[in-house]
């Protein structure tokens, strides 16, 4: 290696290999921490106790379990999506914000997936919604939900790790060379899977991140539509409707890549990264942002007017989710994230560090609320007035939301410390190009 | 730098993945065959018991009816266990100073059940009934074994439910005339039931195999 490429990548690669780790950092893990435990706390009443403990029940089978879920997911697709396309389009900005969208892609699909699997009431049995030859003697019901959550996060946590781990391939390699211990060396060493930067490695290297890109574009659009299916497929006057997965893409592209965009300025201001991501990513980031809640802002627009369409049954439902017991959740969600995300008309505000992380949190609380909504809120009207009634979250339900909130950036402030955040071979070849032009 | 890894690294690293993805697949082998082993549904193994009764002596040697202590077992989804009472119409007379049947005097003097550890206990959500079973032609034997020959009770069947829906998938082979019911040694192949009980079974197997049938 050249000292030129040193001298580009040491500020990034020297963060995982520093051995002082700043106080905010700590404090930052501390609470995130303290949050991890109320989620194993949550999650072991929830299985000693059972699903009574939460506040769900008949009609509303599906309570904050599932509305954390699909927003996790949501997450996870939007971040994985962006990622995919950037390192197909080979766009400049993968340099700066690929890795965190495959970190942030990763630790949300592992949030998502702790959901469906206490939500089952004896966790510990999961593995029953996969066919394997048991002894009962029954296959899974192919027609159930539950198999489908199992297929979809299941192939999303696969493609998801491989796409986040085929990109760290070379950077890993550059952290074994850095390394001063022989145990970090050693490591990192087994990680980078003998990378020793030839011709054909980084032949072999693009086919492979590639293809993994290739699949995540189908997966996202899959995996998406199956939560959507979830709703689509029941008799619920709400949710029975073919535009579903439409709304859920579309939003949940936009949760994603708020979540990116908070992220990157959030890791841009505490690494003191400005160099690496530098004011045309965020600017351009802070677009797609404004543009995806645009698009976020129609599919709304084609609920209302596919509501005024739809049969008489249909639309008292989705009426009443805009005006009725729930519509507090509605009209947040409209406020948060369609109304706020539109700061990013003005170039002051994609810049600005504090915008950045104020429209990122935004659009994330706003889609939240409109999972909130639609599976709360759609369960309003139903063929039958006997079950209509409310729901409220217990205290359990909102610490295991916290407490997943927890597990994500504890997850994230480690992989901060621990992997090179920004993509070390990637800058170095910008920066290459850059002088060779 | 010295060097990290030797040559031989790399060959190692190929052997380890590919001894993980045989350990799976062995892993994967030792849970199907662990799952059907008869050790692990405790099929063979003896409950410790507050009184040594012995189905042997008392339903092989003696031939009392399994329905003299087990009353219930053609009305009711229990098959009933005896009360002391029932013991004592004949250790009133014998056995009368054994030892080994204190728990059994002590339970007819003061009117509480001998606490008999269950061998055959089902899951809480799956749902049962004797009677049903009794009054279609399925005998003791098919699930008990020849009780009339253990001398300390224990399971001869798994218990699991693919052994309840291998049955109930096709119950016809299994099945006996009502007088057969509660004999013991008798071998069903379903010729001996009348033409039209088999038809109706052939049929009834959509029925018998649906979830709320067993999973109330």
């Amino acid at each position: 290696m050249n000292s030129d490429a040193q001298a580009v990548t040491s500020p990034v690669a020297e963060v995982p290999l520093s051995r002082r780790f700043g106080v905010v950092w700590w404090a930052a893990l501390a609470v995130s921490g303290a949050l991890v435990l109320l989620l194993g706390y949550t999650l072991l009443s929830v299985s000693i106790l059972g699903v009574g403990v939460w506040g769900v029940n008949i009609p509303f089978v599906w309570g904050f379990d599932l509305i954390n879920y699909a927003w996790w997911i949501g997450i996870a697709n939007g971040a994985s999506l962006f990622a995919a396309i950037l390192v197909l389009r080979r766009h400049d900005l993968r340099t700066a914000v690929n890795r965190f969208s495959e970190g942030v892609a990763l630790f949300a699909v592992i949030c998502a997936g702790i959901f469906p699997i206490f939500h089952l009431g004896r966790p510990w049995l999961f593995y029953w919604t996969f066919p394997y030859p048991a002894t009962f003697q029954v296959w899974p019901q192919f027609r159930s939900t539950l198999t489908w959550d199992f297929w979809a996060i299941s192939t999303h946590v696969i493609v998801t790790s491989l796409l986040w781990y085929v990109g760290l391939i070379p950077d890993l390699a550059t952290l074994r060379d850095r390394a001063r211990r022989r145990t970090s060396q050693q490591i990192y060493g087994i990680l980078a899977l003998g990378w020793r930067g030839s011709v054909r490695h980084w032949a072999y290297h693009q086919r492979a991140y590639r293809l993994v890109a290739i699949l995540v574009l189908p997966l996202i659009l899959i995996m998406q539509s199956t939560v959507a299916f979830e709703f689509a497929v029941t008799l619920v006057p709400d949710w029975h409707e073919t535009r579903q997965p439409l709304h859920f893409v579309a939003t949940g592209l936009a949760q994603g890549l708020s979540i990116v965009l908070l992220v990157a300025v959030l890791l841009r201001w505490g690494l003191r990264l400005r160099r690496y991501i530098d004011e045309g990513d965020i600017d351009l980031l802070g677009r797609l942002v404004l543009a995806s809640s645009l698009v976020s802002g129609y599919l709304y627009l084609d609920e209302f007017v596919s509501a005024l369409l739809a049969d008489r049954m249909a639309q008292e439902a989705t009426l009443s989710r805009m005006s009725g017991d729930y519509a507090g959740l509605y009209w947040t969600a409209i406020v948060y994230s369609i109304v706020i995300p539109q700061l990013f008309w003005f170039r002051a505000a994609r810049q600005s560090t504090i915008a950045g992380v104020f429209v990122g949190l935004s659009i994330g609380v706003g889609i939240w609320f409109d999972r909130f909504s639609i599976i709360v809120g759609g369960l309003q009207i139903d063929y039958l007035p006997s079950i209509w009634r409310t729901y409220s979250p217990t205290l359990l339900e909102t610490g295991l939301f916290l407490g997943t909130i927890g597990l994500f950036s504890t997850l994230l402030l480690l992989f901060a410390r621990f992997l090179p955040v920004v993509s070390m071979f990637e800058t170095r070849h910008d920066e290459h190009r850059e002088k060779s032009s | 730098m010295a060097q990290l890894f030797t040559p031989a690294a790399t060959t190692l690293f190929r052997v380890v993945i590919v001894l993980m993805g045989l350990g799976i697949v062995a892993i994967g082998v030792t849970a199907y065959i662990w799952a059907r082993s008869d050790s692990t549904w405790n099929v063979g193994k003896p409950a410790p018991q507050p009184v040594p009764f012995r189905h042997d002596l008392h339903s092989g040697s003696l031939r009392i009816d399994c329905r003299y202590c087990h009353s219930t077992v053609e009305r009711a989804a229990d098959a009933g266990m005896p009360s002391a009472q029932t013991c004592m119409s004949c250790h009133s007379q014998v056995w009368v100073g054994a030892s080994v049947l204190d728990p059994v005097r002590t339970s007819f003097t003061l009117g509480q059940p001998i606490e008999w550890a269950s061998v055959h206990r089902l899951p809480d959500y799956t749902y049962f009934h004797h009677a049903a079973h009794v009054t279609k032609g399925v005998a003791c034997e098919t699930c008990h074994g020849r009780i009339d020959q253990m001398p300390k009770t224990v399971k001869t069947q798994t218990l699991s439910m693919g052994w309840c829906l291998d049955c109930h998938r096709d119950p016809v082979p299994s099945l006996r005339p009502r007088e057969a019911v509660f004999a013991m040694g008798y071998e069903a192949h379903g010729d001996d039931l009348p033409n039209d009980v088999r038809a109706f079974y052939r049929e009834a197997s959509r029925r018998l195999t649906s979830c709320n049938t067993c999973h109330r």
